[in-house]
C-alpha cells in the first residue's frame, strides 16, 4: 500500500485531479486509495479507448486527467491517443502497470511487454520507468511536464515494484 | 429528414450548450450549417463523441450535448454502460440513427437490421432513453436539456443521406482553444 499511496500522492502533487482505471491486480491498491479520496474524481471505465475520450473531455473541462491501466490498454487505445490526445495536444497521464516484466507469473503477458516501450516510442510519448521507490519521486515533475508540453506522458510501473506493495 | 436537415432543425435549441460532434460528415455538416465556438468538432478518434462529452459533463457544470451516430455507438458500445452509471444530469447523448455509415458511403449498419440502440441503452442501465422520429427531435432535445434532474439518451431515427461538404478548415488547436475560451478556461485568445 505504501508504494500505491506514494504514486497517488505524487500524481496529486503534479496537479492530477481526475482518475480513471481499467483495473489490474497491480493497480488494486491505487484504486482503493482513490475510492477513498474525496479530493479527486475517480471512476472505473469499461475500456481504455473510451477512457481516452473521457480524459479528453475532462481536459476540455479544465481537469488534469490520468488513466490507469495495464500495458495491454495502450494497444486498445492507439488511435484515440494519436488522433485525439495528440492531435488536439491534450495532457493526460497514462499510468501503466507494466505486466510481463520480471516477476510476472503469467507467461502470456510477455508478448505485450516486449513491445510496450517500442509502441510508446513510436507514438513519441515521453516515458518514466519506475522500478524502485526512489523512481516514484520523479512522478510529480513528470506529470507537470505533460501540461507544459501539452501531450500525453506514460508512467510505467514494473511488476516487481507493484507486487511488493 | 436526413442528418443535415436534422442538424439544421435543432440549431434553435442549442444556445449555450457545449456540443461534442462526431467525426466526419456530422461535424462537416454542422460546420456548414452554423459554425459556433461552443461546437467541438472531432477530427479523429472515431467512436468517442459520447465519451468526450461524458468527461466534459463530469468535469464542469455547463450542459453538454454529444451528437453521435449509430455507427459510432456500435463501435464503442461499452460507452452506454459507462454513461448509464456515471453521466451527470448536465449530459445529453443525441444519437442520429440513420442505419448507415454516412461518412464512408452509406453502407448499412446493424441498426438497419436487428439491433435497437434504444434496447441496448436501456439494457446498459440508462434510465431516460427516448427514441423519436426526426420531426420530434428538436423538442425532445429542448426538454432533455431543460431537465436539470436527469440525463437523457435520445435516439433520433432519421433517413440516410448526406450533402456535399468540405473538410473543416480549422486546425485542431483552434477548435480546442476557442472551445475552452467559450467555457471560460483560456484567457490568452
Amino acid at each position: 500500500m505504501k508504494i500505491s499511496k506514494k504514486i497517488i500522492d505524487n500524481l496529486k502533487k503534479g496537479g492530477v485531479d481526475f482518475y480513471l482505471s481499467v483495473p489490474c491486480k497491480l493497480l488494486a491498491n491505487m484504486i482503493e486509495v482513490l475510492e477513498n479520496d474525496d479530493d479527486v474524481y475517480y471512476s472505473t471505465v469499461a475500456r481504455e479507448e473510451e477512457g481516452m475520450g473521457i480524459c479528453a473531455g475532462a481536459y476540455l473541462g479544465n481537469k488534469f486527467p490520468c488513466i490507469m491501466m495495464q500495458n495491454s490498454g495502450i494497444g486498445n487505445s492507439i488511435n484515440a491517443i494519436v488522433s485525439l490526445l495528440q492531435l488536439y495536444q491534450m495532457p493526460v497521464v497514462l499510468l501503466i502497470s507494466y505486466r510481463g516484466t520480471p516477476g510476472e507469473p503469467v507467461g502470456a503477458q510477455s508478448e505485450m511487454a516486449k513491445i510496450t516501450e517500442e509502441i510508446l516510442q513510436s507514438l513519441r510519448i515521453p516515458m518514466l520507468n519506475c522500478s524502485s521507490e526512489k523512481d516514484l519521486e520523479k512522478i510529480s515533475t513528470f506529470s507537470k511536464h505533460a501540461k507544459v508540453i501539452e501531450s500525453p506522458v506514460a508512467i510505467l510501473c514494473n511488476f516487481e515494484l507493484m507486487s511488493n506493495d | 429528414m436526413n442528418r443535415f436537415q436534422l442538424l439544421k432543425s435543432i440549431q434553435k435549441k442549442i444556445i449555450n450548450q457545449l456540443v461534442i460532434c462526431n467525426i466526419g460528415l456530422p461535424s462537416q455538416e454542422l460546420y456548414k450549417i452554423n459554425d459556433k465556438e461552443n461546437y467541438f468538432y472531432m477530427l479523429g478518434s472515431m467512436g468517442l463523441a459520447s465519451s468526450i462529452g461524458l468527461g466534459l459533463a463530469i468535469s464542469q457544470d455547463n450542459p453538454v450535448i454529444s451528437i453521435d451516430g449509430d455507427g459510432s455507438i456500435l463501435m464503442n458500445m461499452n460507452t452506454l454502460a459507462t454513461i448509464a452509471n456515471r453521466a451527470p444530469n448536465n449530459y445529453t447523448l443525441l444519437i442520429l440513427d440513420n442505419g448507415s455509415y454516412g461518412s464512408t458511403g452509406d453502407q448499412k449498419t446493424f441498426t438497419s437490421e436487428l439491433t435497437s440502440l434504444k434496447d441496448v441503452a436501456i439494457g446498459a442501465g440508462c434510465k431516460n432513453v427516448i427514441e423519436c422520429n426526426a420531426e420530434d427531435t428538436a423538442k425532445k432535445l429542448e426538454q432533455a436539456c431543460a431537465d436539470k434532474n436527469k440525463f437523457y439518451v435520445i435516439i433520433s431515427k432519421i433517413k440516410p443521406g448526406n450533402v456535399d461538404v468540405e473538410p473543416i478548415p480549422l486546425n485542431p488547436i483552434s477548435i480546442r482553444d476557442r472551445f475552452r475560451k467559450f467555457i471560460g478556461l483560456v484567457s490568452y485568445l
